[in-house]
């Protein structure tokens, strides 16, 4: 089996997934989606905050 | 912290528990979505419709409660129902050999659940133009009120992922409003000149464009499911991507100054101007053309016809959650831009 053939198995699957069930599938994505904004979101700001906790302790770094 | 500062957090967080357990929870109305066979020819023919959401009939009710009617033009034909289970619906009809259109609209009228409608559901061919015979004409029965309790709006091709409008509207609800309270520290910075706005409204956008991003990345994922494609060259749509992108440029031009009074002040510059286009291209622009995206009329969100009472009643919950989630978000960014300058200048 070629990688041009798997990925449209891949690709029908995923159209199956979305369209079954009268699309409800979409908003669970559309979920997760704001879920994993939100998760790098925080990452961010908490990589920032690390950066500023090692300045106040070492001034002159 | 008085009790005040943690309780709309919280209040938030609670508004938004509410619209997850009310948005998943909440049943679709009923709405036919599948006709077969889809080709018809003039003489005795057996029809199915499949419709999803709620059940619009029960195992027991009697087939003489419902009615079929299929619409050529302006003309009803009248069906036998043979069979009904809660989401289909079969029935033998006689398609006579003239019609005043090929093109068969379904309406079937429930005791219950109201009248379930598919456009153009059959087509006939071989079939003369002309009028109908009137031993097919059927007469329309009167139409009964839905009693479906609360419920989501059937709306054809949205299907079930109409409950996206209570996490993709408002994403963009959300970034709207923190660049509002961006723009007012931007204007308050250039009559003052005081860092302290100039931290407010660094804070602001750069909560405000995580929304904007997850706005556009829902919205595309929507998108995707409804009309077909990842992303439509829309007026509504390009005006949302070039807001952010321009809300980006302010990102970008902090980042290019070396932080001093004149470099806030050129930033509160760029704001005030991000903010009047952010007002003209998704507020203003997208009333004045043609949009796949709804909201023509009133809110450039939503229809006011697409929102009935059932969404509205946690659609408001969600855009207040949201809300006060995102500016939860502003104020984390505030303090950390303050501690910054705080060690920066000690």
């Amino acid at each position: 089996m070629n990688v041009k053939s798997m990925a449209s198995i891949l690709t029908s699957a995923l159209e199956g997934f979305f369209f079954g069930s009268g699309k409800a599938h979409v908003v669970t994505g559309v979920a997760l989606v704001i879920l994993a904004g939100l998760a790098i979101s925080l990452w961010r700001m908490d990589r920032r905050l690390s950066r500023l906790e090692s300045e106040q302790n070492d001034p002159n770094a | 912290m008085n009790s005040w500062n943690s309780l709309w957090k919280w209040g938030g967080v609670a508004l938004l528990a509410y619209v997850i357990l009310r948005g998943f929870s909440t049943p679709l109305q009923p709405g036919f979505v599948q006709a077969s066979p889809s080709r018809l020819a003039p003489g005795i023919a057996t029809i199915a419709l499949d419709a999803i959401g709620q059940p619009f009939a029960t195992a027991t009710d009697a087939h003489e409660a419902f009615t079929l009617i299929l619409r050529s033009g302006e003309g009803l034909i009248q069906t036998e129902l043979t069979g009904l289970t809660p989401h289909r619906v079969e029935a033998k009809v006689a398609i006579p050999a003239t019609l005043p259109s090929p093109a068969l609209d379904a309406f079937l009228f429930t005791p219950e659940a109201g009248t379930l409608f598919l456009g153009n559901a059959f087509f006939v061919e071989d079939a003369a133009n002309g009028s109908l015979p009137a031993e097919v004409v059927a007469a329309p029965p009167a139409e009964q009120e839905p009693q479906l309790g609360f419920s989501f709006p059937f709306q054809p091709n949205i299907l079930e992922s109409v409950r996206n409008l209570l996490w993709h509207v408002p994403m963009w609800f959300a970034m709207f409003f923190v660049m509002g309270i961006g723009f007012v520290a931007s204007l308050a910075q250039l009559r003052t000149g005081k860092v302290n706005w100039d931290h407010r409204a660094e804070a602001a956008v750069r909560t405000g464009l995580v929304f904007g991003l997850l706005g556009l990345a829902t919205g595309s994922l929507w998108a995707r499911w409804t009309w077909g494609a990842w992303w439509v060259s829309d007026p509504q749509l390009n005006g949302a991507l070039v807001t952010v992108l321009l809300y980006s440029g302010y990102m970008v031009l902090r980042a290019a100054m070396v932080e001093d009074e004149r470099a806030g002040r050129i930033a509160a510059v760029y704001n005030v101007f991000a903010f009047v286009m952010l007002v003209i291209l998704l507020m203003v622009l997208p009333r004045y053309t043609e949009s796949l995206h709804p909201g023509k009329d009133g809110n450039p969100g939503f229809n006011s016809y697409d929102l009935d009472n059932s969404l509205r009643a946690v659609f408001y919950p969600a855009v207040i959650g949201w809300g006060a989630l995102c500016y939860w978000m502003y104020t984390l960014r505030l303090r950390m831009n303050r501690l910054e300058h705080h060690l920066l200048t000690r």
